[in-house]
């Protein structure tokens, strides 16, 4: 699926520089959690990505919403949301 | 003990308190809320029905909170010290409740990391964990916060607790690397919410609740989202909404008037997403120094104030201002500020004895000052606070590590800083070594980027200066923004 990878590529960039990380957008690990292990983001993180995330992509993020901990939950599943839920 | 409509009507109307601690009378004037702070009684602005919280728009009732209270007392272990570890912030209020009725401490930890909850319990050996999560963050005793919540009965009794039974301890990074601890006793706690209540709602009409997206766990989030409503007679929000949308979504489920506690960050995330927030009677932040500009826009796109509290983990709440209005800031009336050699410290009710501040300040009187910037060691990211000396100790203690040495850049205006840490580990990658630091430090202070390099730029003396650390940060960044572009 090249369609899905360039996504994911885009979210993995927009995620290093989003957040000035010190790594390579392309050795993120896609199944890997994004928070607390993995890359070790916090809430911090959050607030910044989902800024970035609703700015880019137009839709709003809801920590709240049961979807939630799924959402975060790694670099795909981050994607995969984008996918089903932008707004351009 | 006091029941519902006995003891409220004992200090109805009541114009003023008189209060002691530390062998001082404190006078409280002009008091006009049904208190009576002699007996630091709390829930008397409640009736039965009352909602003391709001869960996904529906109201948890007084009498609801007092039953819950009375079973998870009845069923929690005998032991003297408990981390209360709930995220809910109803649960988190019912836990530190039946923790009081126990005569247990609780313990409020700076961070949920597990080498930070075992290195307290070294000095709290009993102490278990009370969650309402499935999971415990450490390998200690856990209590799980009852699924079901209890049968309301109808006789039921207000607790009051001496105002010197110590409710909690928390806990600061000590410059050794050892979580310093605090402890604060239930007078103290509650002079401090009463000291707030006159400030806040002295000239507004009393809220209906507050939201707040701050933890029950630090000072602030403990002062003004827990006790405070409870003792002010409203309503907290059990959640902690983290994004603008769920700020908003939280705001929405409570009735006006409504306050929102928060902080710098919250407050920047919602006026950049330009999020439509329902009418509030005012925005209170605190945790780190929120800047004009922002709460002039924040005011404006809200219409509404924006306040902020100045305190610390030692002292509590200190002071308040009305950020638009400048660098000044007013004391609680019963708080005050003196200087001794060069520091600066306060004194009033809800400290036991004069608490030495941490940041540079400059006294107008007693009940006024103005803030410039933290003493030199001290770091704040987000709110959470701990020295360099500290970070250091605990980077140094990671085996395989030879030198190390954090850095705090210069903060830029609007965003977080984050540290910088050059560490000299030959054999180790950055990942086992951030992994090592995950292990004893809060996330928000883990080093970004961390540098593995050859040496530090050590003086003659072994002194690391912080123009030298300062130059190699730009150097080493100058060469990763080229790697990066090649």
């Amino acid at each position: 699926m090249p369609e899905a990878n360039h996504l994911e590529g885009e979210v993995a960039r927009l995620i290093v520089e989003t957040l000035n990380l010190d790594i390579d957008p392309t050795g993120i690990d896609p199944q890997a959690p994004l928070f607390r292990e993995g890359l070790g983001l916090d809430s911090i993180d959050a607030l910044e990505l989902a800024l970035a995330l609703s700015q880019r992509y137009g839709f709003k993020l809801r920590a709240d919403d049961p979807n939630n901990t799924r959402i975060f939950s790694s670099l795909r599943a981050l994607t995969e949301y984008v996918r089903v839920n932008r707004a351009k | 003990m006091h029941r519902f409509g006995e003891c409220c009507g004992a200090s109805e109307g009541r114009a003023s308190a008189l209060y002691e601690q530390g062998g001082r009378t404190w006078y409280f004037a002009n008091y006009e809320w049904t208190f009576a702070l002699r007996e630091l009684a709390i829930l008397e602005g409640f009736e039965a029905a009352s909602a003391i919280a709001w869960r996904d728009g529906r109201p948890i009732e007084c009498r609801q909170f007092l039953a819950d209270v009375a079973q998870l007392a009845e069923s929690l272990p005998q032991r003297a010290h408990v981390f209360n570890l709930c995220r809910d912030r109803y649960y988190f209020l019912v836990a530190l409740s039946a923790a009081l009725l126990r005569r247990q401490v609780t313990l409020l930890p700076p961070s949920e990391a597990p080498g930070m909850l075992l290195d307290i319990r070294k000095q709290y050996g009993d102490a278990y964990c009370l969650t309402d999560q499935p999971d415990c963050p450490a390998d200690l005793p856990v209590h799980h916060y009852p699924a079901q919540s209890a049968v309301v009965t109808a006789d039921q009794t207000v607790p009051s607790f001496p105002r010197e039974q110590v409710a909690a301890v928390v806990f600061t990074s000590g410059s050794t690397g050892e979580p310093m601890a605090d402890v604060k006793t239930w007078g103290a706690l509650l002079a401090e919410s009463a000291m707030a209540m006159k400030r806040f709602w002295a000239d507004r009409p009393r809220p209906a609740a507050v939201v707040g997206t701050v933890p029950p766990q630090h000072m602030y989030g403990l002062a003004t989202t827990v006790l405070l409503p409870i003792q002010a007679g409203f309503a907290l929000h059990s959640a902690r909404p983290l994004f603008p949308e769920d700020v908003r979504a939280a705001l929405e489920q409570v009735p006006a008037p409504r306050v929102l506690v928060t902080t710098p960050l919250h407050i920047r995330a919602c006026v950049a997403a330009q999020t439509a927030l329902p009418d509030l009677q005012f925005i209170l932040s605190a945790t780190a120094p929120l800047s004009p500009g922002l709460a002039r826009q924040a005011e404006g796109m809200y219409r509404t104030e924006v306040l902020e509290i100045y305190g610390c983990t030692e002292a509590g709440s200190i002071a308040t201002r009305r950020t638009i209005d400048g660098n000044v800031w007013r004391t609680y009336d019963e708080m005050s500020v003196y200087q001794r050699d060069d520091r600066c410290f306060v004194e009033g009710p809800s400290v036991a004895q004069p608490v030495a501040l941490n940041d540079v300040i400059q006294l107008r009187g007693p009940h006024e000052f103005s803030l410039h910037g933290r003493l030199a060691d001290l770091i704040n990211v987000a709110g959470k606070r701990t020295s360099l000396a500290s970070l250091n100790h605990k980077l140094n203690e990671i085996e395989g590590v030879v030198d190390g040495a954090f850095f705090m850049p210069e903060e830029a205006p609007g965003a977080v800083s984050r540290l910088i840490a050059f560490v000299v580990a030959p054999g180790l990658s950055r990942q086992a070594l951030l992994q090592a630091l995950r292990q004893h430090i809060d996330p928000v202070f883990l080093p970004r980027p961390l540098y593995l390099v050859n040496a530090l730029p050590r003086s003659q003396s072994g002194k690391l200066p912080r123009a030298s650390l300062a130059a190699l940060a730009a150097r080493l960044a100058k060469k990763r923004k080229h790697k990066e572009s090649a």
